[in-house]
């Protein structure tokens, strides 16, 4: 085991821990390579987790709140600008799986084929059989719990547990679906059924993004960062990168990082590896501007921070007689469904959706979906003597589709530099410009009504919908995209800058279209996809002087 | 903060405030008669610090206020200082050991599951698999 030591140049510099950057650290350090990641947050665990205290559902609106505006933790940098969606993320060791809810979904077969099939946004320079082996892969380190053989998607090696009983609101769904003849099937989750490796059994808490205090749920701090340190990797928080320097050959040199009191180090490296997600790496390719690239870091396709994809996302609560056990988790999906998910030429929107079954939580957020579908009616609908309306109808009794779209890659939504407001280490913010297309709009409309229709065949007394959320749902992709052409991605097929030979980017950023599926699976595939084929051609790799 | 926060008259406050926010109703108690203005209050708080300063601000503002019309032109005209108000109250009396017990809530507590056995929607699934066309390769 060679561990890297501080200054001294390490093979591989990795920037972010989270989904992408765990993987490449564990199996790059397990390949022998010297591995340094910088992580901007701290390590977080069940000594932080409210998920098991009375106060968890206080504790979503501001501790444990996954808009970093919100949160203001101190890693955590703004999020400035006018967006129909404002991204979310988490700033610590695991990234977005600190909090994310562990639904586990491949893409489709034909997310990769957007131009050829729908005359829209570009094809994949890879395809879905590029990623059905890590795919497997990940699943088995993620310890994903799921049913295979959906006859939606290619064919998948089964999920190394069985999956979690669907509970009371996936048998309702399911029933509404069967009586519509519309796809539906039981959720996959990087939660474990039962224990197996580093998980325990799940134990139904249902408070999945507060952190799991039973450590069901995979995040890397249980999955990938033991056997990366064990292998000799070394994990560097508080770690703030600011610049990626290069030399007079154009290559990266390294990463220069601001620690917790502000001081400046630079991490040699051989290699640099970006995998801060989509907004933080594209804020960083911006920040590392230079005389030789005046317009941003591996930005000469001026594609670095465009095409931010989102997965705009809206719900239909189904409000039902029958007591549905309803705060009972897991907050991952019970069920979910791709019948809406490709492009059909009756409608008039391209591409689709994929919808999913969850618990509504505690009494507190039941009262606050009430609040939000009935407001309208005016303040003595839902206040007053009105207000334990919300618990008598909803709480216990009803189930919640989530729908999330497949948004379009355009250049207008973007993440940029704001050129006024700084992050506490007086770095520029993020500047997000994102609006939300009309394809997507019509998209969603339809969809919406489609999940009216099987909230009422579940046997809904009621409905309750929400418009486009506001606030994401922590899916950040596609703005450093892949492709063979220098002129219009920012990296190669393999992930690797077209403009700097020793650097990768290995985060959602390189998605080229985001399908409608939530996009970790993927994310971790392509990354193992990646370092495997850097591990293969190490002897031609380029570094620096 | 300084000073004692909240001051019994800031308790005072809020509790006509949360009362017309969740009034007795539907076989439930009033906010203050569970203590949302008092202990729970605290607790809330506790969860959720950054409430705090606006609502501190929104309790010595109501003081000079009738409280029907004050909650209700913050709901209308406020609707950040309103989701601060709003969002104590209904936090702390959520956090009430008697209202959960009324609504039957025992907590997000653990529950073991069972993956033994055959699931009970086979039967469905099946008919998935019949009516579902297949998924299309692209080479």
């Amino acid at each position: 085991m060679r561990r890297p030591q501080p200054g001294v140049a390490a093979d591989v510099v990795i920037v972010g821990s989270g989904a992408s950057g765990a993987v490449a650290a564990a199996h790059l350090a397990a390949a022998g390579f010297e591995v340094v990641c910088l992580e901007q947050g701290d390590w977080t665990g069940p000594a932080d987790y409210m998920s098991d205290r009375p106060e968890a559902e206080l504790a979503w609106i501001e501790k444990w709140s996954p808009d970093p505006n919100t949160r203001r933790g101190p890693a955590d940098y703004p999020l400035t600008g006018e967006a129909d969606v404002r991204p979310v993320m988490y700033n610590g060791v695991g990234g977005g799986l600190v909090q994310w809810a562990a639904m586990w979904q491949p893409l489709l077969a034909s997310d990769f084929k957007a131009r050829t099939l729908d005359g829209v946004a570009d094809d994949w320079p890879i395809n879905w059989s590029d990623l059905a082996e890590p795919y497997a892969q990940v699943a088995r380190e993620m310890s994903v719990s799921g049913l295979g053989d959906d006859p939606a998607l290619p064919e998948l090696e089964p999920y190394p547990n069985p999956p979690i009983p669907i509970g009371r609101i996936g048998m309702a769904a399911a029933r509404g679906m069967d009586r519509l003849g519309w796809h539906w099937w039981p959720g996959s989750n990087a939660i474990a059924s039962r224990s197996h490796r580093s998980l325990q059994a799940c134990q139904r808490r249902g408070t999945c993004m507060m952190g799991c205090p039973e450590n069901a749920k995979a995040t890397p701090s249980l999955t990938h960062w033991p056997s990366a340190l064990a292998a000799g990797a070394r994990l560097v928080t508080g770690a703030r990168v600011a610049q990626i320097p290069i030399d007079e050959r154009g290559r990266a040199r390294g990463a220069v990082y601001l620690d917790r009191d502000g001081v400046e180090h630079l991490q040699p490296a051989q290699v640099v590896i970006l995998a801060a997600n989509a907004v933080g790496t594209a804020r960083l390719l911006l920040l590392s501007a230079s005389p030789r690239f005046p317009d941003g870091l591996a930005n000469s396709s001026g594609l670095v921070g465009r095409r931010l994809m989102q997965h705009p996302y809206r719900t239909v609560t189904a409000v039902c007689e029958d007591f549905l056990d309803s705060w009972q988790g897991p907050w991952g999906q019970s069920i979910y469904s791709l019948e809406f998910a490709e492009t059909h030429p009756d409608r008039d929107f391209v591409r689709g959706t994929k919808w999913m079954v969850m618990p509504h939580g505690g009494p507190m957020f039941a009262a606050a979906e009430y609040q939000e579908a009935h407001r309208h009616e005016g303040f003595d609908a839902v206040w007053g003597p009105a207000f334990h309306r919300a618990g008598a109808e909803v709480f216990g009794h009803a189930f919640t589709w989530g729908i999330q779209a497949e948004d379009l890659p355009e250049d207008a939504n973007r993440v940029v530099l704001d050129p006024a407001v700084r992050d506490s280490s007086g770095l520029p913010a993020a500047r997000i410009e994102y609006r939300v297309s009309d394809n997507t709009r019509r998209m969603l409309d339809f969809n919406v009504a489609r999940a009216v229709e099987a909230a009422e065949a579940a046997g809904a007394a009621s409905t309750m919908v929400r418009d486009i959320w506001p606030t994401g749902i922590g899916h950040v992709l596609g703005t450093t995209r892949m492709g063979d052409d220098p002129r219009c991605s920012v990296v190669d097929r393999w992930c690797r800058a077209h403009d700097v030979a020793n650097l990768y980017i290995i985060d959602g950023g390189v998605f080229v279209t985001g399908g409608s599926a939530n996009p970790t699976a993927t994310i971790m595939a392509n990354a193992l996809r990646v370092v495997d084929h850097m591990i293969q051609s190490r002897a031609s790799q380029e570094v620096p002087s | 903060m300084s000073g004692t926060w909240p001051t019994q008259t800031q308790r005072l406050t809020l509790a006509q405030l949360a009362d017309i926010l969740v009034a007795e109703g539907l076989g439930m108690p009033a906010a203050s008669a569970v203590g949302v203005a008092d202990g729970l209050l605290d607790r809330c708080l506790d969860a959720a610090p950054a409430l705090a300063e606006p609502l501190k601000a929104l309790l010595d503002e109501a003081q000079h206020s009738e409280p029907d019309a004050f909650v209700r032109q913050l709901a209308e005209h406020r609707p950040d200082d309103f989701t601060v108000l709003s969002t104590a109250v209904v936090g702390a009396y959520f956090l009430s050991a008697q209202v959960r017990r009324l609504i039957g809530y025992p907590g997000q507590q653990p529950s073991p599951l069972s993956v033994a056995g055959e699931p009970d929607y086979l039967d469905m699934l099946e008919r998935v698999y019949e009516r579902h066309p297949g998924h299309q390769e692209y080479p």
